[in-house]
């Protein structure tokens, strides 16, 4: 399973890297949508400063669809999704190889996006390690629960409004953890807080990979 | 009190309008299907029948 | 009475069709002329069922009907004029006979059927497109219930706490819900076989209930976390006694027998769609041939009688 996971996230990877799609269209989107909050709450730093966490997640979120609705059709040309039924790469192989290479797109992205925050709307962080794990926790929970989504989505030809509508509820624990979190770690925040919250994501990033990886080969089957 | 009205209307209307789309919806499908059977049968009952059958809710 | 004429005329007709399996289109087409009405059944899953619902259980569902409406009646004439105001809520107090009531039926009982009945499709030991067609009313049923909850809730919620809206666990779980619901139904509105959108409606619904828990447990998490944040206790509890408590009851089962009378109904609109969607072909077929009487020329106005 894990030698299939690496060889999936590998292609995936790969592709991502000659088209570089997520470099020139879903990071510039994150700098976009980073701008229009700043256009949407005004001037004033001080608010900027203390929705920066909350914002930064949104933003997240945001691409996190992007990258997913990436990931999905990456393989709808060409019948190659059948190809890869095929080939006899166990599911649970194909999930995680896939849900690996969506995370380390989004932490890529995330990166990018954190340093936009702070320096456009003055962020100060206090405890920088929370930061990296919340981002890092974060992302699996998208990603896992992106993948299972897109997969879910995968034969329909509305994926692009309907995945959206469908993942992000199921993904709204993870800003509602993820805001929490930040809150806790920048100047003025409990970093005891921070940690039950990191508990939380833990759990949620466990669960929706236990479903993945036991249910993804049954979801495949309805695409 | 007007609190109190507003919310029983809502309510009651919402059930209420659900309820008589509910009741349409499964009547006009119903016609339908007694139409399609009615037609798949019709031509068989002989020539006068047939497009009376046919044409019969 | 119509309905029960149509509904006597297409027991005799199902009699003889209903049992007839002819799925490939070009049998249809030689059979179009001949005694072989178009039902397409696919084996064990039961893709399409008879269309026509038999004399009992329709006489059911309409004494269900009859009960629901009595009942919710009863509940409003009780809840509005019989009962009394409470002491500290006063007359707010008579929301409470309607909203746990549509509360309960929206988050618990239809949501939970509609997990359960999922579960139950994707089982293989139980797969049966019941299940699927189960879930998919209960769903529908369960939004409009849910909508009933938010409004009535805030309604209830306007002149008791001043605020239209609180983020607080119950409510916003409750809004999260009715767009897990929405998303399920849009999923459903897809074009796909129908054991392809059964099974993906399933696992969306197992999905939602997953998530269900997890977003009230953080939003309620998030509230008490926040300091100064009003906990606002969307029980109220008020003092409940005597024709109270009755009224109280009495709403409950009123609701719940309105739910399962229109899970019966949007059940009964799943199968008839359903079976006019597998036959829509040979439908389209047979009255092509029907018209011409097996030739394909001529406008149909022109000759008088056609169908």
């Amino acid at each position: 399973m894990w030698r299939d996971a690496a060889l999936v996230a590998g292609k995936d990877l790969r592709i991502e890297g000659r088209s570089r799609v997520g470099l020139s269209q879903v990071a510039p989107f994150g700098i976009v949508a980073l701008v229009l909050f700043a256009f949407a709450l005004g001037p004033d730093r001080q608010l900027m400063a203390k929705g920066a966490p909350g914002l930064f997640w949104v933003a997240v979120l945001f691409c996190t669809v992007l990258a997913v609705q990436r990931s999905v059709s990456v393989e709808s040309s060409d019948g190659a999704r059948d190809g890869l039924r095929l080939s006899g790469i166990d599911p649970a192989g194909l999930y995680l190889g896939k849900t690996a290479a969506v995370a380390a797109q989004l932490v890529v992205l995330e990166l990018l996006l954190a340093v936009g925050v702070i320096l456009l709307y003055g962020a100060r962080i206090e405890v920088p390690w929370m930061i990296v794990v919340s981002c890092l926790l974060g992302t699996v929970g998208l990603a896992a629960t992106g993948t299972l989504y897109g997969a879910l989505s995968a034969g329909i030809r509305v994926r692009e409004t309907l995945l959206p509508f469908l993942l992000l509820p199921i993904a709204a624990p993870v800003l509602l953890a993820g805001t929490r979190i930040w809150q806790a770690a920048m100047a003025g925040g409990t970093p005891a807080t921070g940690m039950q919250w990191l508990r939380l994501l833990v759990v949620f990033d466990a669960v929706y990979v236990a479903i993945g990886v036991v249910l993804f080969g049954p979801i495949q089957e309805t695409a | 009190m007007r609190y109190v009205t507003a919310g029983y209307t809502v309510v009651l209307v919402v059930l209420a309008l659900y309820a008589v789309q509910l009741v349409w919806r499964r009547r006009r499908l119903a016609r339908a299907v007694d139409r399609a059977m009615a037609r798949s049968t019709g031509p068989l009952a002989g020539p006068p029948a047939g497009p009376a059958t046919g044409g019969a809710p | 009475m119509t309905d029960d004429s149509t509904t006597a005329t297409a027991t005799a007709t199902a009699a003889g069709a209903a049992d007839d399996p002819s799925t490939a289109i070009a049998g249809t087409i030689g059979s179009g002329l001949v005694a072989h009405p178009p039902t397409a059944v696919a084996p064990n899953t039961g893709v399409t069922v008879s269309p026509v619902q038999s004399p009992r259980s329709r006489m059911i569902e309409r004494a269900i009907g009859a009960l629901a409406l009595v009942g919710t009646v009863a509940t409003v004439w009780l809840g509005i004029w019989v009962t009394p105001p409470d002491k500290t809520q006063g007359d707010l107090v008579r929301l409470v006979y309607i909203h746990p009531g549509v509360a309960w039926v929206a988050l618990y009982l239809a949501f939970g059927l509609a997990a359960v009945s999922s579960l139950l499709y994707l089982w293989p030991r139980t797969r049966s497109l019941f299940w699927d067609r189960l879930a998919a009313a209960s769903v529908e049923v369960g939004v409009v219930f849910n909508v009933c909850t938010l409004v009535s809730g805030s309604i209830w919620g306007k002149p008791t706490w001043g605020v239209w809206w609180a983020w607080d666990a119950r409510l916003t779980s409750t809004a999260v819900l009715l767009v897990l619901f929405l998303g399920y139904l849009a999923l459903r509105r897809v074009p796909a076989e129908p054991e392809v959108r059964a099974r993906r409606s399933a696992f969306v619904a197992l999905f939602a209930a997953v998530d269900i828990p997890i977003i009230h447990f953080s939003v309620n998490w998030w509230n008490t976390l926040h300091q100064g944040a009003t906990v606002l206790n969307a029980n109220l509890s008020p003092q409940i006694h005597g024709s109270m408590a009755w009224t109280l009851l009495l709403g409950f089962v009123a609701l719940t027998l309105v739910f399962v009378w229109m899970l019966l109904v949007r059940y009964r609109i799943g199968v008839l769609e359903d079976w006019l969607g597998a036959n829509e072909l040979d439908l389209a077929l047979a009255e092509r041939h029907s018209e011409g009487s097996g030739r394909l020329d001529g406008p149909v106005a022109d000759r008088p009688g056609a169908a």
